[in-house]
C-alpha cells in the first residue's frame, strides 16, 4: 500500500482535466460535429486496414503454398532431369524397344530404242522390324516384296534381307549374327532408294557387289576414336551348282531387266541363307575411314571356296573393292572399284563347249559420279548428278576352245544379237527431295556398246 | 570345325573383355556434364517456352519442336542441354555444352541406339560444330559435312542443335 499512494495524485489530476475538457467540447456544437466526422473517419481507415490486413494475410499463405509447390516442382525436376535423355523421350507406341521402318521405289523405264519394252515396276517394298532386347542387344529384320507380286506364277519375290542380331561386346566393338548385309561398296549397306542417286542403282554395285547381298554370317565390327571402322566375318559363300550354262534366250532385253535378272557372277551364285551350301565357309573383312568430315574411304575383300558338282576342281571366289566419297559445300563425289574372280574355272567351261553364258573368271567394275545440290529450300532439294561406269561381268574367261567365243556370235531367238556383258554407261539424271525421305528422281542412261538398253527412267522412292 | 581362311581375324576374346560399361549408353548425363564442364555444379533450368517461343524456334530452324527429352542446366561459365533426335529409327541422344556467350563449346553423343551409322560420335564431325551461336547457319550439306553412311544421323542431330541454339535464345539468353 506505501508504494501505492505516491500515483494517486497524478492519476487523480489527469481525470480532472479530461472532465474539464470534455465538458468544455460538451458546450461547443461545431468542436461536437467535427469530433464525430472524425470518429467516423478514423472507423472506415481501421475497416480499411483490417481488409488489408486480411488481404496481406491472404496473400502470405498464398505465397507459402507457392513456395512449396515450386520446391516440390525443383525436386521433382532434379530426379527427372538426371533420367536418360532417350527414355525421357520415348513417345509410347506398342513398346519403346520397338522399331518399325520400311522403304520402297517405284521404277518407269522407257529404253529409248525399243519403247514398246517399256515397263513400269514396284521395284521393291520393304519393312523392316527392329526390337531392342536391352541396351547391348539388338535385333534387326527387313522383309521385302520385288516387283509387287510374289507367287509361283509371278516373277516377284519375297525376301528376307536382313535377319540379325547385334550384341555389344565392348564400347568399341560388336557382335552380328544372322542374315546380314556385306559391308561392300557405298551403297549395299545404305540402298534405300533416299540414299543413291539415279533412277536404278549403278551397275557397279548391282552387278559385280551384287546388292543387295548379304549373306548368313558370324562377324565381329567396331569403330575407333580416330574414324577408323572395322568389320570382318565368316560367311556363307558362293555356290557355282546352279550356274544356267546354256540359257535358251538372253537374260535381259532392257536394262531394267539387266538389274532385276539376277545372272550377274555373284548375282547367280550368292545364297542369301536359302538352304545355303555351307560346306566350305567364306570370310571377308572391310575397312572405312571418316575421320575427316566429308569424306568416306574404304574397301573391303571377301574370298572363300565356292560350292561346286559333283565331279569338279576346287573353285575360290574372291571379290574385292575400294571407295570413296567426299561431300562438301552441296557437292557430291564417289567413286567406286570392284573386282572379282573364280579360280579354275575351265574344266566348267570345258565341260559346257558352245555355251551361250559361260562361267567367267573374272569380272569388274567402276564408276565416278558427281552430284550438286543446286537449290534448296525447306524440305525441298534438287541435285542434278551425271555417273561414267564400266562394267564387265565377263573380263576374262578360261576353257573356251579355240573357234568358240563367251557371247553367242550368232541371233538369239528373237533375231536381235546377244548382249554384250559389258558396257559404259553414261548417266545423266536429277533427284528431287519433297523431304529428306521422298525423292522423284529422273535420268537418261546411255549405252555405249548395248546401245539398246539405252533408257529413259523415272522413278519414286520413299524410306522411314 | 576347320575354316579354311586367308584373311586374320581379331580376336574376338580379347574385344569382349574390353570395357564393361553398356556400350550403347555411351555417356551418362552425369558424365557429359563433369566432361563438358568439370568441377561445376550444375543447376537444373527450366525452360519455359511459350505458344509464340515455340512458333518462332519452328520458324527459324525448320524443325518441329519436341520437348520430351530437351532439358538445361545452368553452369558457372555457360549452359548444359541434353536432348534427343531420331536417327534412322531410333533415337539418339546427345548433350550440348554453350559458354555463356552462347556459342557452342562442346558437343557428346550420350545414347546411340541403331545398328548403323554410329560414325557420328567421331570428334571431328562434332567439332564442326564448336563456336557455332544462334542465328548462325548450322545446316547438314552446307554448313556441317555430312558422313556417308550416316546421312539421316547426321541430318537429324545437325537439325537438332539447331533447334536447341534457337531454343536457347528464346528462352536463356531472351530473358
Amino acid at each position: 500500500m506505501r508504494t501505492a499512494r505516491p500515483r494517486l495524485f497524478p492519476i487523480a489530476f489527469a481525470a480532472s482535466v479530461l472532465l474539464a475538457s470534455l465538458a468544455a467540447q460538451a458546450a461547443d456544437p461545431v468542436a461536437a460535429d467535427a469530433q464525430q466526422r472524425l470518429e467516423q473517419e478514423m472507423g472506415r481507415l481501421r475497416q480499411q486496414i483490417e481488409s488489408m490486413r486480411e488481404q496481406l494475410e491472404s496473400m502470405q499463405t498464398r505465397l507459402q503454398q507457392l513456395k512449396a509447390q515450386n520446391e516440390a516442382l525443383a525436386a521433382q525436376q532434379q530426379q527427372q532431369a538426371l533420367k536418360p535423355a532417350a527414355a525421357a523421350a520415348q513417345p509410347g507406341g506398342i513398346s519403346p524397344d520397338l522399331s518399325l521402318w520400311g522403304y520402297g521405289e517405284i521404277y518407269y523405264d522407257r529404253p529409248v530404242h525399243t519403247p514398246e519394252l517399256t515397263e513400269a515396276d514396284l521395284a521393291r517394298a520393304v519393312i523392316g522390324i527392329g526390337y531392342r532386347f536391352d541396351e547391348r542387344t539388338l535385333f534387326n529384320s527387313e522383309f521385302e516384296v520385288e516387283h509387287a507380286v510374289s507367287s509361283a506364277s509371278d516373277r516377284g519375290e519375297f525376301e528376307v534381307e536382313q535377319f540379325y542380331i547385334d550384341h555389344q561386346l565392348s564400347p568399341i566393338a560388336g557382335i552380328r549374327l544372322g542374315l546380314i548385309l556385306m559391308p561392300f561398296g557405298l551403297l549395299n549397306e545404305h540402298h534405300e532408294p533416299t540414299e543413291f542417286y539415279g533412277v536404278k542403282r549403278n551397275y557397279v554395285e548391282k552387278l559385280i557387289i551384287p546388292s543387295t547381298w548379304r549373306e548368313g554370317a558370324v562377324a565381329v565390327h567396331g569403330d575407333t576414336p580416330i574414324g577408323l571402322t572395322w568389320d570382318a566375318g565368316v560367311t556363307t559363300g558362293i555356290n557355282l551348282k546352279d550356274w544356267n550354262f546354256t540359257p535358251s534366250a538372253p537374260f535381259y532385253r532392257t536394262s531394267l531387266d539387266l538389274e532385276a535378272a539376277d545372272t550377274a557372277p555373284l548375282q547367280a551364285t550368292h545364297q542369301e541363307l536359302e538352304f545355303a551350301n555351307a560346306q566350305h565357309l567364306a570370310q571377308y573383312v572391310a575397312l572405312n575411314y571418316s575421320g575427316v568430315p566429308g569424306l568416306l574411304a574404304g574397301g573391303a575383300v571377301f574370298t572363300g571356296k565356292a560350292a561346286v558338282p559333283a565331279g569338279f576342281p576346287e573353285v575360290r571366289a574372291t571379290l574385292w573393292e575400294v571407295h570413296g566419297r567426299w561431300s562438301a559445300g552441296g557437292a557430291d563425289l564417289s567413286a567406286v572399284y570392284a573386282r572379282g574372280n573364280f579360280s579354275g574355272t575351265a574344266p566348267f567351261n570345258l565341260a559346257n563347249v558352245g555355251a551361250s553364258n559361260p562361267l567367267p573368271a573374272e569380272f569388274l567394275g567402276y564408276f565416278l559420279q558427281g552430284a550438286y545440290t543446286v537449290w534448296e529450300q525447306g524440305g525441298y532439294r534438287l541435285s542434278p548428278f551425271v555417273r561414267w561406269e564400266h562394267y564387265d561381268m565377263g573380263a576374262s574367261y578360261a576353257g573356251i576352245p579355240p573357234g568358240n567365243t563367251a557371247v553367242p556370235s550368232g541371233p538369239a531367238p528373237d533375231g536381235r544379237p546377244w548382249p554384250q556383258p559389258r558396257d559404259r554407261v553414261w548417266t545423266l539424271g536429277a533427284s528431287f527431295y519433297l523431304t529428306p525421305h521422298v525423292v522423284l528422281k529422273a535420268d537418261y542412261q546411255r549405252f555405249a556398246i548395248n546401245g539398246d538398253l539405252s533408257s529413259v527412267d523415272l522413278g519414286l522412292g520413299l524410306s522411314y | 570345325m576347320f575354316i579354311p581362311s586367308r584373311i586374320v581375324f581379331l580376336p574376338v576374346a580379347a574385344l569382349a573383355a574390353g570395357q564393361p560399361a553398356q556400350a550403347m549408353v555411351y555417356l551418362s548425363i552425369e558424365q557429359a556434364q563433369e566432361l563438358m564442364f568439370p568441377g561445376q555444379t550444375l543447376t537444373p533450368v527450366p525452360l519455359v517456352l511459350s505458344a509464340a517461343d515455340i512458333a518462332g524456334v519452328e520458324r527459324e530452324t525448320g524443325t518441329r519442336y519436341f520437348a520430351g527429352a530437351l532439358r538445361a542446366w545452368r553452369a558457372t561459365d555457360g549452359y548444359f542441354f541434353v536432348d534427343a533426335v531420331i536417327g534412322k529409327h531410333d533415337l539418339i541422344s546427345y548433350a550440348l555444352a554453350l559458354g555463356a556467350d552462347g556459342k557452342v563449346r562442346q558437343v557428346e553423343i550420350l545414347e546411340y541406339r541403331e545398328a548403323y551409322g554410329g560414325e557420328i560420335r567421331n570428334a571431328a564431325w562434332r567439332r564442326q560444330f564448336v563456336g557455332r551461336a544462334p542465328g548462325d547457319p548450322v545446316q547438314i550439306g552446307r554448313d556441317i559435312r555430312n558422313i556417308s553412311g550416316a546421312t539421316l544421323s547426321c541430318q537429324h542431330v545437325t537439325d537438332g542443335i539447331r533447334r536447341l541454339l534457337a531454343v536457347y535464345a528464346h528462352t536463356i539468353a531472351g530473358r
